[in-house]
């Protein structure tokens, strides 16, 4: 076994510069988001320094009219700072989302694109995650955090500079305090992170083993192993409960040194106030003004410092996205072919250099013909397939079809249906489609047809419209593995490979599924991984593949009449008694 | 009961106490914009040092206070929420593992871990809607003080504000809910095609597979905008409102002042305590949005739990095995639902599935369930032996990801080991050999014999399949058609007199 590679994910240098270079792209975007958020900045503090001078009117025995244009000041700033504060959050959420929906379709069409052997290595749970969870997390905090946490930037930004505009001593009593909410934003981060990691490590086990459980349940509940699993979940719910608890713990902490850092900042300017008010420096009404403006920073600060680690989580979220962006891709090959050959010349393999799986294979499909590849479990017969399919790439020799290296030809040229069915999620129509994107009802219902789906699909529910796949419509493990085939039969291609594709069936569907099959690939090009021999014996020819090297080749018949390994396999195989 | 009831009531105690400690640090939240008027309008403005001391000092008493009260509050509510949030979510997972419940949704996931986490922040928001009460209160009572009219405008002013925002309330609701169910669909849409991405790949369809995800995703940006214009728009209304309300009793109050009915320090009072009531006002306004969701959440969570339990399997068995005896059933209809029937739910029957299915652990954890008697025979009996030693760490070597690493062969032979482990007097297998080879096979079915049927034996067993390799093996075949039983006989014998036993089992 190969140790799973993870997938890379982008240092903060690359995220950095691939946002910038998103907001490069948009720059008009951003300069008209930029200026609505100012001007919701300003609206809030402008009204706050005019009631600041109207104390100072008021000290200074002024008329009542003195107050009109304090209030038409006040009254403008409350409609536009209402309008601009909208604006900006719409503005925000619409620029964050823009860019977030095209960097999660790059990251997909990345993630469809990776060469199977970067996948296989990696595993996929970490890709799923990346375009499931992450995806979603940036998507909230790009709806709901970034408008807020923007804002408050922008206020707190404003009301300094009021402050100062005010008076610079002011200013200065004003910023005095700065440093201790950036001490309590150090002490707190380094703290939290580690249990916050903790804590999601212990959220994806929880799932994890609900997940499980959920799709084993027939296994869980043959073995009574409810309360086993029941236990397992409790313990790792109860181990992400208890760190939520720890570190909402330490947060409460945070709070108290934020609170502190704020007691400190209006004593500050109160106390400053005092003095400068009796040197004469400022008024009353601007310290006033200013120690008003500092108390109503508390929130959009808090809002700024409390939402921290959902910002870094998105950050980090962020980073593994764009991480996908920065893997190769394998290019694509352009060439189409109709009917064609499929030729292995000289090819061997290794996963592992100690352990060569396959040596010197030697094989030929002719246009329209039909080959089996048979052989005990672990003979190298899907390691032959994927090769042959362009999946993996020979050590040595070549693969090629119609003379033209197999990595060369267009997707789809050389096709697969393996053991491994998916039924996509979506109207069984749109599922066959995927190999053949707005084809004809007709033609998806002729494929269904000529492997024999046709009949129990038209009786689903709602017949081709039926939505199947998670949540929907359930198929039989042979349903799913037909309707792979009419992909197959829509798709038409030049050479067909089924590996074992009729395996997981169980014995009543296989009979069955071998018939589409057969029907899928008639005429067709196909090399065919089978264990079931009744399969291998309908081929027109049978390649015995023993310990990585071809060992017999011939007709079902020859190879009966041989008396070798295929004679061994088929008389094992009828059981005859 | 409801979900959300219950939530409180189970937690009264952590609820009230959190409550109590929540209002009286918005209590003292709403006392600071009063200390800071008093202070310059006692201290700044007349230059008495000693007020100035009396004044932040009592500034810092109201600080020690209001940091203390939410430290332990803060801290009651949220042990009360994760407490909350666990149990809902152990009533999900047992729902999920009850024998009689079917549940196969999809949905499981999210309601286990977002909808459980929603329901929960109920115990939250309470606290949070009545501190802003008490901050909206405390205000109106200082402004009394000040000036009565004042007062007055709060106290009938902030009832008016709420009332017309709530009127946009349910349209916003509607479009982040919608946001959220078309983001899930984007989401589900990109984790089924990359779950799939192997046959996607085998017929070259990533093309097509990547429009499809740009459609949908092209779709939750739609609703995302949409939803975002509905909330600016809402913003924009109720920052407006808000500031002009708070605006309003500022100018009233500049007034009062001018015309020498309240004093500059007063209306520094008033200043700030204007500017603070858009706190309370933000949380009164965004309240009914978050009680909304909660609701969803628990509804959702209501409707897994409380679903009614699948009815009970149908028919007893057509057929059992006698004591110590190895029985083959060839039946043409549905084998699941026959081999269904045998899951009594007593201890000493053993239904395995035919699907194999493994869990994260390592191999030994996922076959030895109980007593391991025997291991070695039974890893030998299923030829799991090759699988185990086809790994350095043998027994020991950890299953990822429900054992995709594994082929299909090598699962359905731990599975079998798992089964044969297990010892149960009767064991029913469905087809549990289909993704071996023939040689494989052959010497599994003799495994299987040799190892529950041993001259003397008390187990029974019960295949169902129609492999010749595993029917050769068995006392006894019977052949199923629509539940009847239409022939019995050994293999041999029905191999070679019954027509319609070789059509259905020979190959």
């Amino acid at each position: 076994m190969t140790a799973m590679t993870a997938l890379p994910v982008a240092t903060p240098a690359q995220t950095g510069g691939w946002l910038l270079a998103q907001l490069r792209t948009r720059r008009l975007e951003l300069a008209v988001t930029t200026a609505a958020g100012l001007v919701a900045a300003t609206a809030s503090v402008v009204p706050v320094t005019a009631l600041g001078l109207l104390v100072d009117l008021v000290r200074d025995g002024e008329s009542p009219s003195a107050l009109l244009p304090i209030a038409a000041v006040v009254v403008a700033a409350a409609i536009i700072g209402g309008i601009a504060t909208g604006a900006t959050s719409t503005l925000v959420s619409r620029l964050g989302e823009r860019i977030l929906a095209a960097l999660r379709e790059q990251t997909v069409a990345t993630a469809l694109r990776l060469p199977a052997t970067v996948l296989d290595r990696a595993g996929r749970g970490d890709l799923l995650s990346r375009v499931g969870a992450d995806v979603a997390a940036i998507g909230t905090a790009a709806a709901e955090v970034l408008p807020t946490v923007i804002s408050a930037v922008l206020l707190a930004a404003l009301s300094v500079t009021a402050m100062f505009g005010l008076d610079w001593r002011l200013g200065l009593a004003g910023v005095a305090t700065l440093p201790l909410y950036l001490v309590a934003l150090r002490w707190y981060l380094p703290r939290s992170a580690p249990i916050y990691a903790r804590e999601r490590t212990a959220i994806a086990d929880r799932s994890q083993l609900l997940m499980e459980s959920l799709q084993g349940v027939r296994t869980v509940h043959a073995y009574r192993l409810e309360q086993r699993h029941l236990t397992g979940i409790e313990h790792a719910s109860g181990r992400a409960r208890d760190l939520s608890i720890g570190v909402f713990t330490l947060f409460t902490r945070f709070v108290g040194r934020i609170n502190r850092a704020e007691l400190v900042g209006l004593a500050t300017i109160l106390v400053a106030g005092f003095w400068f008010v009796r040197s004469g420096w400022v008024t009353v009404g601007e310290t006033a003004a200013t120690a008003v403006l500092f108390h109503r920073l508390f929130n959009p600060i808090g809002m700024i410092l409390f939402t921290f680690d959902e910002i870094q989580e998105a950050g980090a979220g962020l980073a593994r996205l764009v991480g996908v962006g920065t893997l190769p891709v394998a290019p694509a090959g352009t060439v189409r072919l109709d009917k064609a050959d499929l030729t292995l010349s000289n090819v061997c393999f290794a996963y592992d250099e100690r352990v060569p799986v396959l040596q010197d294979i030697n094989l030929r499909v002719a246009p329209g013909e039909r080959v089996a590849l048979v052989g005990s479990t672990g003979a190298g017969k899907t390691t032959v397939a994927s090769i042959a399919a362009g999946i993996l790439r020979p050590l040595c020799g070549t693969a090629s079809a119609g003379g033209i290296p197999v990595d060369e030809l267009a997707p789809g040229t050389v096709a697969v249906v393996s053991q491994e069915t998916h039924v996509f999620a979506g109207p069984l129509i749109e599922d066959v489609r995927l190999a053949r994107p707005h084809a004809p009802a007709e033609l998806v219902r002729d494929a269904l047809d000529t492997v024999g789906a046709l009949d129990w699909a038209l009786a689903l529910p709602d017949g081709l419209e039926t939505v199947l796949g998670e949540g929907g419509h359930p198929l039989t493990a042979a349903q799913g593995q037909q309707l792979a085939l009419a992909r197959l039969v829509l798709l038409d291609p030049a050479v067909a490979i089924l590996d074992e594709a009729t395996a997981e069936a169980g014995s009543a569907g296989a009979r069955a599924l071998e018939e589409s099959a057969l029907a899928a690939t008639r005429g067709r090009t196909t090399l065919l991984v089978a264990h079931r021999l009744t399969q291998a014996a309908s081929a027109d020819r049978i390649v015995v593949l023993e310990h990585g090297a071809v060992l017999e080749e011939g007709t079902h018949d020859e190879l009966v009449a041989a008396h070798g390994r295929y004679a061994e396999l088929w008389e094992a195989w009828q059981s005859r008694t | 009961m409801n979900i959300l009831w219950r939530a409180i009531a189970r937690n009264r105690w952590r609820l009230l106490a959190g409550c109590l400690l929540i209002a009286l640090h918005q209590a003292c939240e709403t006392f600071v914009p009063i200390v800071i008027g008093e202070t310059v309008d006692l201290a700044v403005a007349t230059g008495s040092v000693s007020r100035l001391v009396t004044w932040v000092g009592l500034l810092c008493l109201l600080f020690l206070l209001l940091t203390t009260a939410y430290r332990n509050g803060a801290r009651q509510l949220m042990r009360a929420l994760a407490d909350e949030s666990h149990a809902l979510r152990l009533e999900v997972a047992a729902k999920v593992l009850d024998p009689r419940a079917e549940v196969r949704t999809g949905d499981v996931l999210t309601i286990s871990t977002t909808d459980a986490d929603h329901a929960s922040y109920l115990l939250d928001y309470v606290p949070r809607i009545v501190g802003a009460l008490v901050a909206t209160a405390v205000s109106a009572v200082g402004l009394c003080l000040i000036s009565v009219p004042l007062g007055l405008v709060v106290l009938l002013g902030t009832p008016l504000v709420l009332i017309a925002l709530q009127r946009a309330a349910p349209r916003i609701t509607r479009r982040i809910a919608t946001r959220q169910e078309v983001a899930g669909r984007a989401s589900s849409v990109a984790t089924d095609l990359v779950t799939g991405l192997r046959p996607l790949r085998g017929i070259g369809a990533q093309e097509a597979a990547d429009t499809r995800y740009r459609e949908v995703s092209g779709e939750s940006l739609r609703a995302t905008l949409l939803a975002a214009r509905t909330q600016g728009l809402f913003q924009a209304a109720s920052n407006s409102i808000s500031a002009l309300l708070a605006g309003g009793i500022a100018i009233l109050a500049g007034w009062f002042a001018l015309t020498g009915r309240i004093s500059a320090g007063e209306l520094v009072t008033v200043i700030g305590l204007a500017a603070f009531l858009g706190e309370p006002f933000g949380t009164l306004s965004a309240a009914p949005g978050w009680i909304a969701t909660a609701r969803a959440s628990a509804d959702r969570i209501a409707d897994l739990v409380g679903s009614s339990p699948a009815p009970a399997p149908a028919g007893s068995p057509p057929i059992l095995p006698a004591t110590g005896e190895c029985l083959g059933v060839v039946a043409e209809a549905d084998a699941a639902e026959l081999v269904g029937r045998y899951d009594d739910g007593s201890p000493d029957v053993l239904v395995a599935p035919h699907h194999p299915e493994l869990f994260s652990g390592t191999i030994r954890e996922n076959i030895v369930l109980s007593a391991d008697r025997e291991l070695d025979a039974v890893l030998r009996a299923s030829s799991a032996d090759d699988v185990v030693d086809a790994h350095p760490d043998g027994l020991d070597h950890p299953i990822a990801e429900r054992g995709s690493a594994l082929s299909g062969g090598q699962r359905q032979r731990l599975a079998l080991a798992r089964a044969l482990l297990a010892h149960p007097r009767l064991l029913v297998l469905h087809d549990p050999t289909t993704a071996v080879d023939a040689v494989t096979e052959h010497s599994i079915a003799r495994g299987i014999r040799d190892l529950r049927h041993r001259p003397g034996s008390q187990l029974g067993t019960l295949i169902v399949t129609t492999s010749p390799a595993l029917l050769a093996v068995t006392d006894r075949v019977v052949m199923l058609r629509d539940g009847e039983i239409v022939a019995t006989g050994t293999h041999a014998s029905l191999a070679a007199l019954d027509p319609a036993y070789r059509a259905a089992v020979l190959r």
